[in-house]
């Protein structure tokens, strides 16, 4: 199967100027032939929406640019970002999986940051699902950018039965180290080692570049195999267009050796967890 | 403290590129004062935009010591930027005919507002974007002036502290000269921003940087071996200067106010 992963920067509220990039690269991913295309979180809109949120929000039921975006879709799966109005007056950031000119599944981002330079609790309701759904490359989970760092997230993933697990992101770059890239970005990357490693799935991460409001995303998408190894990277902060082919049979032959899958007791944990939240244990 | 050097570059050019571009901007424009961040931005900003597109304004009070101005001239030469000598004396000079005053502050002050306006009104002259010269150190400080040498278009250096500045500074290649040049907001003959501060930049920046980056508090810095007067002193500048980063106070009033409700990002449609 083929992955690209669309490393780019998006115009900070214009959708029309957006779907047009993003038109353009799934026009080039076909001639490539690629399979799944994924754009970063938020990529119809651009991130630091502030009051520009509502504006620029789409009700995927009755929408020209998500019908645009599925015209498109035929031999080849798409996932992107965008504001969603589920219900009116309710918006979320959310990422859909669109294939065969049907919207397969929208992942509403659950994990809102609201904290130092982040203010998505102001603007988003938050999702309440990890959900695993079937894709035309087996069962796969999304998850939109500070979801991943949750780890309970993925679990919910692994134990669900997704083999892929794909992260949009718009992830700032923060804080400088000795190396020639931010510290922030060694976290996603410690992340998608240990999860793609201990779910035995492929971790594909696409993370957007570009400036806005003076924040700089840091890029560096990757795909890590279910094996825990670096398959592919995307450079820091430069736009990209990163294609690679990844061999699904490498789920099997990774869960035959290592069978974490097979002998997960999640009926254990959830009845843990159970007490655990009930009790106030925490 | 120490940083990559050369992502660091690579971040300021392609965030100087991209601001630019965004506002539909070719040119930049800066004052440069032969010091140490002035340097450092002329070069960020002639790496980013060619020598051509960079506009350097030397702009010398009666007194400015010649051998900054030397300085400035030698580096506008040097990075082949368009550089230009306006002296601010004529205009200073009349207001305080009528206005005087030995305030040596005061006098900083509005020679930096003039500064400041005339940068604008290259700006608009050239459609040149003001690129701030200010470092992250003096704006927590609040060691500038208010709608003077604070004010720009982009401020490429503002989350570097001034020590960062420095190793930048040697990296780009600014002359020895400068990066070993005590620094001076050359508000008077022989004055120094450190003697005025009455601690090294070197002092400042730690202190600083356990504050403000590692979110350390004024207990534990004090604990880890700064003079508890020293992180008192630091800590009383950056909070008795916060009005200088910030937007005028707005009375909210209305269903909608512009600030506090009314929040549209910057960027909007770039």
């Amino acid at each position: 199967m083929k992955v690209g992963l669309v490393q780019i920067s998006s115009c900070l509220g214009d959708v029309q100027k957006n779907i047009n990039t993003h038109l353009n690269f799934i026009e080039k991913a076909k001639k490539k032939n690629v399979d799944l295309l994924i754009f970063p979180e938020l990529s119809l809109t651009g991130y630091s929406l502030k009051d520009l949120t509502q504006d620029v929000a789409i009700n995927p039921t009755d929408s020209d640019i998500i019908d645009r975006l599925k015209a498109q879709s035929h031999g080849i799966s798409i996932v992107f970002g965008f504001v969603e109005e589920k219900r009116r007056g309710l918006f979320f950031n959310s990422s859909a999986f669109i294939s065969e000119e049907k919207i397969i599944h929208i992942h509403r981002k659950v994990f809102l940051p609201t904290y130092g330079m982040f203010e998505e609790g102001k603007l988003f309701s938050s999702g309440n699902n990890f959900q695993t759904f079937i894709t035309p490359y087996g069962p796969a989970g999304m998850m939109i950018c500070y979801d991943f760092l949750h780890y309970g997230a993925s679990y919910l993933l692994f134990v669900g039965g997704s083999e892929i697990i794909l992260i949009i992101s718009a992830a700032p770059g923060r804080g400088l180290t000795n190396r020639e890239s931010f510290a922030s970005s060694h976290m996603w990357e410690l992340m998608g080692e240990a999860i793609s490693r201990f779910s035995s799935s492929f971790v594909i991460y696409c993370n957007r570049v570009g400036f806005e409001e003076g924040i700089s995303f840091a890029g560096g998408s990757f795909i890590y195999n279910p094996a825990g190894k670096l398959i592919a990277k995307a450079p820091y902060i430069d736009e990209n267009f990163l294609i690679h082919e990844i061999n699904l049979d490498e789920i099997r032959s990774t869960r035959k050796k290592m069978p974490y899958k097979r002998d997960e007791k999640a009926e254990i944990i959830l009845e843990a967890l159970k007490r655990i939240v009930r009790n106030h244990e925490n | 403290m120490k940083i990559n050097v050369a992502f660091v570059e690579k971040i300021l050019i392609l965030f100087i590129r991209e601001e630019l571009s965004k506002f539909d901007y070719k040119k930049g424009v800066l004052g440069i004062s032969g010091g140490l961040d002035s340097s450092v931005c002329a070069f960020l900003s002639t790496k980013a935009l060619k020598p051509a597109n960079v506009i350097g304004l030397i702009m010398p009070y009666g007194k400015t010591p010649s051998r900054d101005l030397d300085e400035a001239l030698k580096l506008a030469q040097q990075l082949k930027i368009k550089s230009k000598i306006i002296d601010i004396s004529p205009m200073l000079d009349i207001y305080y005919k009528k206005y005087p005053t030995k305030n040596r502050i005061l006098m900083g002050n509005k020679m930096a507002r003039e500064r400041m306006s005339i940068l604008y009104d290259f700006s608009a002259r050239e459609k040149a974007l003001v690129l701030g010269t200010s470092n992250k150190t003096e704006l927590l400080l609040g060691y500038g002036t208010i709608y003077g040498d604070m004010a720009s278009a982009v401020n490429p250096l503002g989350d570097l502290y001034k020590t960062q500045v420095r190793q930048l500074a040697i990296h780009l290649g600014v002359p020895e000269r400068i990066v070993k040049k005590t620094p001076s907001a050359g508000l008077w003959p022989g004055q120094t921003d450190e003697k005025e501060l009455g601690l090294t930049y070197e002092e400042i920046d730690k202190i600083l940087f356990q504050w403000v980056d590692k979110r350390k508090s004024i207990k534990e810095i004090n604990d880890s071996g700064f003079p508890k007067e020293d992180v008192e002193k630091i800590i009383n500048l950056v909070k008795n200067s916060e009005f200088k980063r910030k937007l005028p106070q707005i009375p909210k009033i209305s269903e909608r106010t512009v600030g506090h409700d009314f929040l549209f990002p910057h960027d909007w449609g770039k």
